[in-house]
């Protein structure tokens, strides 16, 4: 009985409002637009944290990288052989890895030269990887195909300038095809032999050493003793760069959401402005309401209603396009201010990324004041006398 | 049935445009009477049908309605005993436009948790009595002046009311719809609903059916007469 | 002080909705001052409309109390990796002093406000509002938690420092730290068991009891009941149910059972057992009102439907908790 009193009011306001949509599409485009940017912020830096992490997820405990002038330079191999000295510490491996500047694209590549190790998600992988000790071979991101490769695919020819002005040529046998393309998009791998002619690096040098310890909680005793060891090195835990990630991800988003709060003031008070305003149709339809039986609290019922209606309308449609927006269209309107801090990268697709916390926080900001704005119209409505159409 | 002691109606009290509308008002209407409250526009007639049918609270006085006071309920029980005890039929009609016509007649009854279903075939019965049962789809500002009226009246009979009230029923018809409408109100007195109507129209108040006609004037109760 | 589109929005709602309750509590002064039940007076007559308002203020003020107590858990669950050692929300909420107080107050806030809008569901039944000072006091004490509340959660927000090391679940939720918390989780399983078990059994005989006579000692009783089976609960959660649903021996922590990982079984489970107490409670709150002449048989109708609903929700939450002890392979003993 009483779930039928709430349907049947619902169902009033949902025939008032269809009847009335052209008052209402304005305030919905608006909600929409609110919405959509608020929400698009979110899902970016989002997304962008949770590629991080998918990322860091398989990155080694500890990278040792040497410091000189507080600079990080080249790393001796022969290191490795103290640090697996110390308790603790599963394996070491050296690592070989910059980054290429290509004028011709106006784009940073990640270069990576490999020795032994492979990379574990070779699936994503069309074609294969380089071996470490083969001359002139690469495996290429998605992107890098897309900005160089006139074929774009396997078998043509990859030209990149090495440290003393000669071209070396690289013949493409593998395609990163990852459902995260942040990782592999601006990825160029070669062998280990390559990297050093391509970049003139001295024998026995490398750019960093990864340190794999296997139990968790030692992390941080193994990186003590390394500091303390090599006081010239600098050890970077993986934890250290997720916390450094979240942190920049969550203040730049939540900069952009406070920057953001004036254009949900102005939404608010259009959405007030608009909730007073009566039409004087409106005003006659609520009297007779009134005069033939509702009582004011089932007015003040059709009015949440209406504005549940609305904002539900208008979130859904925000968070539609938003989603489109930045995982099919690859946050075209604000990727800069958000993913390029140290690099500039290429094109590349998200993963779509959404849960609950999202939503409820999306809500909380747009959804709550909007409904705050119209609850004073509201209620003033609803206490129109209900003889008022009797008066004339 | 409707008993109304010293009932006194102030608007805008203490204000410098302080009006009293009804002034020391004591009237009583028994059950199955067709009364008529006869006066010039202004005399308080229609401030009077508001508070018998519960829309506004007397400043003074008591407003009995089948044996409960109703002057002093808080607005939700005011509400409830309007939705019970009233059907009302207004000047203007007051349909709401752009819904259909049995859409309009459901109306006073959505939050009373009546099934939809159950409440369209009482909507249409009732439709089918007044001779609307095939407009009962039309949108209603494509109804004759007519048929709005009939509208109206099965809106005012959805919830089977004991009293209907009336406002100047017959003031937007020709003679031949007046008629007609005093035909139905009749026949709803027969059934043995009390009416009431708050009219200046000869045509209404000189009719046979009526057996109690309250004329006002300036506020006050002029004349009462009585018929059988 | 972190800058989090979690924490922005939980501090725009709050701010908001404090700002609603404040004119709510104005509102409610005014009347509560110029009240008088037998005047016909324009005043009246708008103070009259005015408590409309009021109501749908605070309905509104709940619903975000409700929603801000699970973005607040899941903000804190969202920081986490910000702090250093903090694990979970257990390590954030504990990243300063004002963590755990924060939920507490928005717990309390949220069985407040649902308590206002209990009683005045009450009052709007009789026809003379006999409540209607009662419940505009209890407003002033809805509004102060409320006040609390945002004080606690901006010091909380503003006092995070990211680079403190703060204990986490695997610290405060395992046995082998001091204080009570831990203690309770060491309490041997068995007897807490019965122990719980036997409680629920005790507080659905009593509810029973209520539904059928409603006596002003069965009524009382059951809202401390209710209240110590509240706190018992949330401790049999850290204690005993939380390893059933991880199916690990050690961890006990209360939030992580909201996660997609345990099919969010913490959503219904928290639901029935708010649900449960706050009827269970309110059924002995109400019972002074059965004094006043025109509530007496408004209070008994709803101590007798009331006290069906706690035990509903118990069972409810009963059968949650214990569905994986029954279902699932892993066994404590």
């Amino acid at each position: 009985m009483a779930l039928e009193k709430h349907r049947n009011i619902l169902d009033y306001t949902l025939q008032a409002l269809l009847r009335r949509k052209f008052k209402n599409i304005g305030i919905i485009l608006v909600f929409t637009f609110v919405i959509f940017m608020l929400s698009s912020i979110l899902f970016l830096s989002y997304s962008l944290r949770q590629e991080a992490h998918l990322i860091l997820q398989d990155s080694p405990e500890i990278v040792v990288q040497k410091m000189r002038a507080g600079r990080h330079e080249l790393i001796p191999i022969n290191l490795e052989k103290d640090i697996r000295k110390i308790p603790g510490v599963s394996s070491t491996e050296p690592r070989y890895w910059g980054y290429y500047y290509d004028s011709g694209a106006k784009a940073n590549y990640t270069i990576l030269g490999i020795g032994t190790a492979i990379l574990k998600n070779n699936r994503l992988l069309n074609g294969r990887m380089p071996l470490p000790h083969e001359k002139n071979v690469a495996a290429i991101g998605r992107g890098i195909a897309d900005v160089r490769i006139i074929k774009k695919d396997i078998g043509s020819t990859l030209y990149l300038q090495a440290a003393d002005g000669r071209w070396m040529n690289f013949n493409i046998i593998g395609i990163f095809e990852s459902d995260s393309e942040i990782i592999t998009s601006d990825l160029i791998i070669i062998s280990e032999d390559d990297f050093k002619i391509l970049n003139n690096m001295p024998e026995g040098m490398a750019t960093d050493l990864i340190v794999h310890v296997s139990n968790e909680t030692e992390i941080p005793t193994v990186a003590k003793k390394v500091k303390e060891q090599f006081p010239d090195s600098r050890p970077i835990l993986r934890d250290e760069i997720i916390r450094t990630y979240d942190a920049v991800f969550g203040w730049r988003s939540g900069l952009i959401i406070t920057l953001f709060t004036g254009a949900l003031i102005a939404f608010i008070i259009l959405a007030w402005d608009k909730a007073t305003g009566l039409s004087a149709e409106e005003k006659q339809e609520i009297g007779i309401l009134k005069a033939i039986g509702w009582e004011t609290s089932d007015v003040l019922e059709m009015k949440f209603w209406e504005g549940l209606v609305i904002s539900l309308t208008s979130f859904i449609s925000g968070l539609i396009l938003a989603y489109v927006h930045i995982f099919f269209l690859g946050a075209s309107l604000f990727a800069p201010a958000l993913k390029g801090w140290s690099v500039i990268y290429p094109d590349f697709k998200l993963t779509p990324f959404i849960d609950f916390y999202q939503i409820a926080t999306l809500t909380a900001i747009t959804i709550v004041p909007y409904i705050a704005s119209t609850i004073i119209p509201s209620w003033k409505a609803s206490i129109t006398d209900p003889d008022t159409v009797m008066r004339g | 049935m409707i008993r109304t002691e010293n009932v006194t109606k102030y608007f805008n009290r203490g204000n410098p445009d302080e009006v009293i509308a009804i002034n020391d008002v004591s009237i009583e209407i028994k059950k199955g009477d067709f009364t008529v409250l006869k006066g010039p526009s202004g005399s308080g007639k229609t401030t009077l049908l508001s508070l018998i049918g519960c829309m506004s609270r007397p400043t003074s006085g008591k407003v009995i309605v089948e044996n409960r006071d109703v002057s002093r309920l808080p607005e939700r029980f005011m509400t409830e005993v309007r939705r019970n005890t009233f059907g009302f039929i207004f000047q203007q009609f007051h349909l709401i436009k752009g819904i259909t016509v049995s859409d309009n007649v459901m109306l006073p009854l959505y939050p009373t948790g009546i099934k939809p279903s159950k409440l369209r075939k009482r909507a249409e019965e009732i439709l089918i009595n007044l001779g609307m049962g095939s407009r009962k789809d039309f949108p209603v500002q494509k109804l004759s002046g007519g048929e709005q009226q009939r509208t109206a009246i099965a809106r005012a009979l959805i919830n089977n009311p004991d009293i209907i009230l009336a406002d100047e029923p017959t003031a937007h018809l020709d003679t031949h719809l007046s008629e007609e409408f005093l035909s139905i109100m009749r026949n709803l007195q027969q059934e043995g609903k009390t009416i009431v109507v708050a009219t200046h129209d000869p045509l209404v108040y000189e009719k046979d059916c009526v057996n109690l006609i309250v004329e006002m004037r300036d506020g006050m109760v002029k004349d009462i007469i009585k018929k059988n | 002080m972190i800058l989090h589109p979690g924490v922005i929005s939980l501090i725009i709602g709050s701010g908001i909705v404090l700002l609603l309750v404040m004119f709510a509590s104005a509102l409610g002064i005014k009347i509560t001052r110029g009240w008088d039940i037998k005047s016909s007076s324009e005043e009246q007559l708008s103070f009259e409309r005015k408590t409309y308002l009021i109501s749908t203020l605070v309905q509104y003020a709940l619903s975000f109390e409700i929603l801000s107590i699970f973005l607040f858990i899941y903000t804190a669950e969202d920081i986490h990796t910000l702090l250093v050692g903090a694990m979970c929300a257990t390590g954030s909420l504990n990243a300063n002093s004002f963590g755990f107080p924060t939920l507490y107050v928005k717990v309390v806030a949220f069985f407040v406000s649902a308590a206002w809008i209990a009683i005045n569901h009450l009052d709007n039944k009789a026809q003379d509002y006999p409540l209607i000072k009662i419940k505009y006091r209890l407003l002033i004490a809805v509004l102060a938690i409320l006040i609390i509340e945002f004080i606690l959660q901006l010091q909380y927000f503003l006092r995070i420092n990211p680079n403190v090391i703060t204990s986490c679940c695997g610290v405060m939720f395992s046995e082998k730290g001091k204080g009570l918390v831990s203690s309770l989780t060491a309490a041997p399983i068995l007897p807490a068991e019965i122990l719980f078990y036997s409680l629920l059994g005790i507080m659905i005989a009593n509810g029973i009891a209520v539904h059928k006579t409603q006596k002003k000692s069965f009524t009382y009783l059951f809202s401390i009941f209710s209240f110590i089976f509240f706190i018992a609960s949330v401790i049999a959660i850290i204690s005993f149910i939380s390893l059933y649903f991880y199916q690990l021996p050690t961890h006990h922590c209360p939030f992580d059972i909201l996660q997609k990982e345990y099919y969010y079984a913490g959503y219904p489970l928290y639901a029935a057992l708010f649900t449960g107490s706050f009827f269970g409670m309110m059924i002995g709150i109400i019972e002074p009102f059965k004094k006043i002449a025109s509530m007496t048989p408004i209070i008994l109708q709803a101590q007798r439907r009331w006290a069906l609903y706690a035990i509903i929700g118990l069972i409810v939450f009963a059968l949650i908790a214990s569905a994986p002890m029954i279902l699932l392979p892993f066994k404590l003993y």
